[in-house]
């Protein structure tokens, strides 16, 4: 049977050129915006790479210090001080990176000055994150503890700095120190990674960062497994309990939280800095709510067309009912074909989703962006035109198997 | 094997309501030929519709096989329908976006029977109307006559114990009406039961027995 109902399918589009045409354009238009934004956030939330170790790290982004009785309260990234006595001894942590935030930073070469966004950053950062090391290496814990002054940059500033020369092994004046750069990675958009270059740690220009609660840092916290996730989150919440703030009279709580990806976007979407909770469900179905509003308006404008073009049909309903198909059977055919032609539309959409994403790669739009159609956005996209063929046809399905079979045959529409 | 009682249907259009039938009692026996004829309007098809569960009366009782048709549900209906009836229109209605070998396996589809089987049934049934050798060609490929050869293939590849045909000659010259009615005379004498909608006379003889209709009733 539905070998049956797919051939007519097949054949009734055809026939049907141009309700064909607009209705896979209605359908392929809707899934390339929705599919670009998947694999955009399918890319963010779930990253392969650089960033690959995801699935089993813990990230702290801010800490809240508050002091209710006075009315105080300051939400900012973590100083290094916080990271080295609460964040590293944990004990179900198998590392702990520090990495400040990427700041703007001016490049002085002979004939020119360039802002590049820099980051600094200590070893067990480099062991975290994967990066792909294009040419020379990533500092070592020694250049690290030796405070020297080694830089990697990426591959585009590398370019844009010395051209077609080796990059490594030049000397490059960043902010008023003296830098050599000791290696070249590939180009990347992650939470992160991110960055044009970056340095050790101990190349600030003052040791003061050392001893900061307040500062311009985050946490990333490598476990074995996903698993210890509840484990290092109990450990920290135990580990602030005793926080020593520099100027007790001042702030007298902390709240500190080891978010994965999904939940630090959900936090600060959400601006749930108290609960422990961070909203990822609730921001989830938000995204899903969204865009089941966005497939709503060219799936109303399919259950017209779609009406039209059954109710053209309905002489073949009529004799399909006078042969024993039953109302369910006719809605599951008019389902099956709609299904199909959403289907088609799918994989014309996922086609110009990956076009489109090529050329916002290329355009530079979005600095370093590498997102891919990979088989998680593929599946998700066909689940979106599932559900879209389901959300256009189930309706005029429904009033066409409603027909009554006397006026079907005689070709009336109602 | 059909009983009506009492069979009334009204048409109601925006203000005028139209008494299409009126207290029809009618029955068919087992492997009877009953022809039901007259004039524009009367409710003919009306009568074949109600009979052949496409239509519901606005009163009376309807018996098929000792069975009284009460409030049956759209899925109990359908496969009555679809085991005890075969039919034939007077335009054919094949649908022209499947090859006639798919047009006359469509009564199949809605039972459970393997697709070898469906193929294998529907291959015997247009070789008795003589037109195996059209079966992969598509319905407007053929001229009216094979058409309605075709719809009568349809009509009986799933066995049905009573053929209803609604003026099944009346878009054929009289050469083809001839020879449909042929077939329809064939598939009586193996025993099937027949009652068709005509208005030609000549065609009508041929049948055991006539019922005429007039202005919704039935006259002797």
């Amino acid at each position: 049977m539905l070998k049956n109902y797919l051939i007519i399918a097949w054949r009734i589009a055809l026939q049907r050129k141009l309700f064909t045409l607009i209705n896979l354009l209605c359908i392929s238009l809707t899934l390339l915006v929705l599919l670009v934004l998947t694999a955009m956030l399918e890319n963010t939330f779930q990253p392969s790479g650089v960033e690959g170790k995801s699935p089993r790290m813990l990230q702290i982004l801010t800490m809240l210090s508050y002091n209710d009785e006075r009315g105080n309260s300051r939400h900012s990234p973590l100083g290094y001080k916080v990271i080295t006595d609460y964040i590293k001894p944990l004990p179900s942590a198998e590392l702990v990176a520090a990495v400040s935030l990427p700041e703007s930073t001016t490049v002085y070469q002979a004939d020119r000055t360039t802002d590049l966004l820099l980051r600094r950053a200590d070893a067990a950062y480099w062991q975290i994150l994967d990066f792909e090391v294009l040419s020379g290496r990533v500092p070592t814990a020694e250049d690290v503890a030796a405070g020297r002054f080694v830089l990697v940059l990426n591959q585009s500033t590398a370019r844009q700095l010395f051209g077609q020369q080796q990059a490594v092994g030049q000397k490059l004046n960043v902010g008023g120190q003296q830098f050599e750069v000791i290696g070249v990675v590939a180009d990347v958009l992650q939470l992160n990674s991110f960055a044009d270059m970056w340095a050790p740690v101990s190349t600030y220009p003052s040791s003061d960062y050392q001893h900061q609660m307040w500062g311009n840092f985050t946490a990333l916290i490598l476990t074995r497994d996903a698993a210890n996730f509840t484990a290092i989150k109990q450990e920290l919440a135990t580990a602030i309990v005793d926080f020593q703030f520099d100027d007790p009279a001042m702030w007298s709580n902390v709240t500190i939280w080891a978010d994965t990806k999904l939940d630090i976007f959900a936090r600060m979407l959400l601006q749930n800095n108290r609960q422990p909770d961070s909203g990822a469900t609730t921001l989830l179905l938000l995204i899903s709510v969204l865009m089941l509003l966005f497939m709503l308006l060219p799936a109303l404008n399919l259950v017209n067309l779609n009406t039209g073009r059954m109710l053209e049909r309905s002489t073949e309903i009529g004799v399909r009912k006078a042969f024993g198909a039953s109302r369910q059977q006719l809605v599951w055919q008019f389902l099956v074909e709609n299904l199909l032609l959403c289907s088609l539309g799918g994989l014309l959409g996922l086609a110009m989703a990956a076009a489109a994403l090529g050329l916002i790669e290329r355009s530079g739009v979005i600095p370093y962006l590498q997102v891919n159609i990979n088989f998680t956005v593929f599946a998700l996209g066909m689940l979106i035109s599932m559900v879209f063929g389901l959300l256009s046809g189930i309706i005029p399905a429904w009033r066409i198997a409603k027909l009554d079979p006397v006026h079907a045959l005689k070709g009336a529409r109602r | 094997m059909i009983k009506l009682s009492s069979i009334s249907k009204n048409y109601q259009t925006d203000k005028v309501q139209t008494r299409a039938l009126d207290n029809i009692n009618l029955q068919v026996q087992a492997g009877e030929f009953v022809s039901i004829m007259g004039p524009s309007g009367c409710g003919k098809s009306t009568l074949l519709n109600i009979i052949g569960l496409l239509d519901r009366p606005a009163s009376g009782q309807i018996e098929i096989n000792g069975q009284l048709l009460g409030k049956y549900s759209d899925s109990q209906v359908a496969k009555l329908r679809n085991q005890t009836f075969g039919f034939i229109f007077q335009s054919f209605h094949l649908i022209n976006e499947l090859r006639v070998i798919d047009n006359v396996e469509l009564p199949l589809l809605y039972r459970k029977m393997p697709a070898a089987e469906r193929r294998a049934k529907a291959k015997a049934a247009l070789e008795k109307v003589g037109l195996t050798a059209r079966m992969e060609h598509f319905p407007n490929q053929l001229s009216g006559g094979q058409q309605q050869r075709v719809a009568i293939a349809r009509a009986m590849v799933g066995e049905p114990q009573i053929l209803l045909a609604d003026e099944p000659t009346g878009n054929l010259d009289s050469q083809m009406g001839a020879e449909v009615m042929s077939q329809l005379l064939a598939l009586n004498q193996a025993g099937t039961t027949i009652v068709m909608v005509t208005h030609n006379e000549q065609e009508a003889k041929h049948s055991n027995r006539i019922v005429r209709v007039f202005d919704g009733q039935l006259v002797q």
